[in-house]
C-alpha cells in the first residue's frame, strides 16, 4: 500500500479532499496521512498530492508485517514474554537483564 | 462623531455622510485612499487614521463574504478589545517566522536509482544470453572467439554499472535522511501553524461573545430582518443587517462605504451606524 503523510496545512486539506472523493482508494485515514490501495489510481493520487505539495507530501510504500517471516524467535518470544510479565512496573531492560532474551541496544543495532 | 472630507478629482464632498453616487467610484478606491493613504489617485479621504478591523468592515455590500463571527472580532478589535490568546499567538507567529524549513528534494536520486537498476537489468539479461550463445557454440564445435569477446566486454559493463547502482542506492539513502530532517522541521511549523490558527478561533470567539449582546440590540435599531439569539452561533438572517449591526458596534474612526440602499441618505445611515459614511 501507499502510505501518504502530510506536512502542511494545504497539503493535509488536499488528502482531506482526495479521501473524500475517493473513498474506494483510501484503506485507512490517520488525520494528515492515509494509506493508498497499491493500485495505479492509488499511485496517481498520491502523486497528484506530491506534484501539488512538493516537500509537503512524503510517499513510502507499505506492506503487511509478517514476524514469522522477517523476526527471529527470540524477538518474538522477548515480546511475548515482556508482557505476560508478573510485575507491570518493570522495564524491559531491567526484566531481560540476567535472561536468554535480547538487550534493546542489541535489537537496536540489528537491522531486520 | 468625525466629519470626513472626499476629493474625487478637483471636487470635494465633506459631512458626517458622504454621497458619491453622482461620482464613478469604485468602492476599493476610497479603502484604498482612508487606509494607505493614498494621495496619487483621483480618491482622496481625509479622515482619522483607520482603527484595527477596519480592513474587515469598510464595506457594505449586497452579499458580505464575512461571517458574523469575523465581523464582530473586528468590530471589537476596532474598539481596542484584545484576549488572553494574543500574546501567545504573536510568540506562536514569531517562531513560524525564525522557522527554517529547508526543502525536501529527492526526486533526481529517485530517478537515478530506477534508471541504474533498468540498465543492470538489461545487462544482466544480455550476459546470460551471451553465456548461452557461448556454450552452445563450444557443443556445436563452432568459433567462439567473437561470442567470448562480446561476453567479456558486456561483463565489464555489467561490473561497473553494478558499481554505479550501489552508489545511485547510497545517494538515495542519504537523500531520505536529509528529507527526514527537513520534514521534522515541516512538522514542527504544521504544529505551530495549528497553534496559531486555534488560538485566532478562540480569541474570535471570545470577542464575538463579548460584543453579542450589543450586537443584538444594534440589530433592532437597523433595517432588515434578523434574529440574533444569543451566542453568534445562532444568528439567522440577513446577512447585511448582520454587517450593518457589527459596523454600528465598532469604532472605525475613517469611513464605511456603503454600496446598498437601506438608509435614506447618507447622514442617516452615518446617524444609525454611529460612523462616517461613504454613499457610492
Amino acid at each position: 500500500m501507499l502510505l501518504v503523510v502530510t506536512y502542511s496545512q494545504a497539503a493535509r486539506a488536499t488528502l482531506r479532499n482526495v479521501c473524500q472523493s475517493h473513498e474506494t482508494v483510501v484503506v485507512r485515514r490517520f488525520g494528515r496521512a492515509a494509506l493508498f490501495a497499491a493500485t495505479e489510481l492509488g499511485a496517481f493520487l498520491a502523486l497528484r498530492l506530491r506534484a501539488k505539495h512538493g516537500g509537503d507530501v512524503q510517499l513510502s510504500q507499505t506492506e503487511p508485517f509478517n514476524e514469522f517471516t522477517e523476526v527471529d524467535e527470540e524477538i518474538r518470544e522477548a515480546a511475548m514474554a515482556y508482557e505476560a510479565r508478573d510485575s507491570p512496573s518493570t522495564p524491559y531492560a531491567k526484566f531481560a537483564t540476567g535472561t536468554d532474551y535480547p538487550s534493546p541496544e542489541r535489537m537496536r543495532d540489528r537491522e531486520l | 462623531m468625525s466629519v470626513v472630507t472626499v476629493r474625487v478629482g478637483t471636487r470635494a464632498y465633506s459631512g458626517r455622510g458622504v454621497d458619491l453616487r453622482a461620482e464613478s467610484v469604485a468602492p476599493a478606491a476610497v479603502y484604498e485612499a482612508a487606509a494607505m493613504g493614498d494621495v496619487n489617485d483621483r480618491v482622496v479621504v481625509e479622515s482619522p487614521k483607520p482603527s484595527e478591523g477596519y480592513e474587515t468592515l469598510w464595506c457594505i455590500r449586497g452579499e458580505p463574504t464575512t461571517s458574523v463571527v469575523r465581523s464582530l472580532e473586528a468590530a471589537a478589535r476596532s474598539r481596542g478589545q484584545a484576549t488572553p490568546e494574543d500574546d501567545e499567538r504573536a510568540s506562536v507567529e514569531a517562531a513560524l517566522a525564525e522557522l527554517d524549513v529547508p526543502t525536501v528534494e529527492t526526486t533526481a536520486a529517485r530517478r537515478r536509482v530506477a534508471r541504474v537498476g533498468a540498465d543492470e537489468e538489461r545487462l544482466r539479461e544480455r550476459v546470460a544470453e551471451l553465456r548461452g550463445r557461448l556454450q552452445a557454440r563450444r557443443e556445436a564445435g563452432a568459433s567462439v572467439d567473437s561470442v567470448r569477446q562480446t561476453l567479456s566486454e558486456t561483463a565489464g559493463r555489467l561490473a561497473e554499472v553494478e558499481t554505479e547502482r550501489i552508489a545511485a542506492e547510497q545517494a538515495l539513502e542519504r537523500a531520505e535522511r536529509e528529507a527526514a530532517a527537513a520534514r521534522d522541521a515541516r512538522e514542527r511549523r504544521l504544529r505551530l501553524e495549528d497553534r496559531a490558527a486555534n488560538l485566532a478561533r478562540a480569541a474570535r470567539r471570545r470577542l464575538a461573545e463579548s460584543v453579542y449582546n450589543e450586537f443584538a440590540s444594534a440589530l433592532r435599531s437597523l433595517p432588515g430582518e434578523a434574529e440574533p439569539g444569543s451566542t453568534p452561533g445562532e444568528f439567522r438572517g440577513d446577512p447585511v443587517s448582520a454587517r450593518l449591526a457589527a459596523v454600528r458596534v465598532a469604532d472605525l474612526d475613517a469611513p464605511v462605504v456603503l454600496c446598498v440602499d437601506r438608509f435614506d441618505d447618507a447622514d442617516a445611515a452615518a446617524d444609525a451606524l454611529d460612523a462616517p459614511v461613504v454613499r457610492i
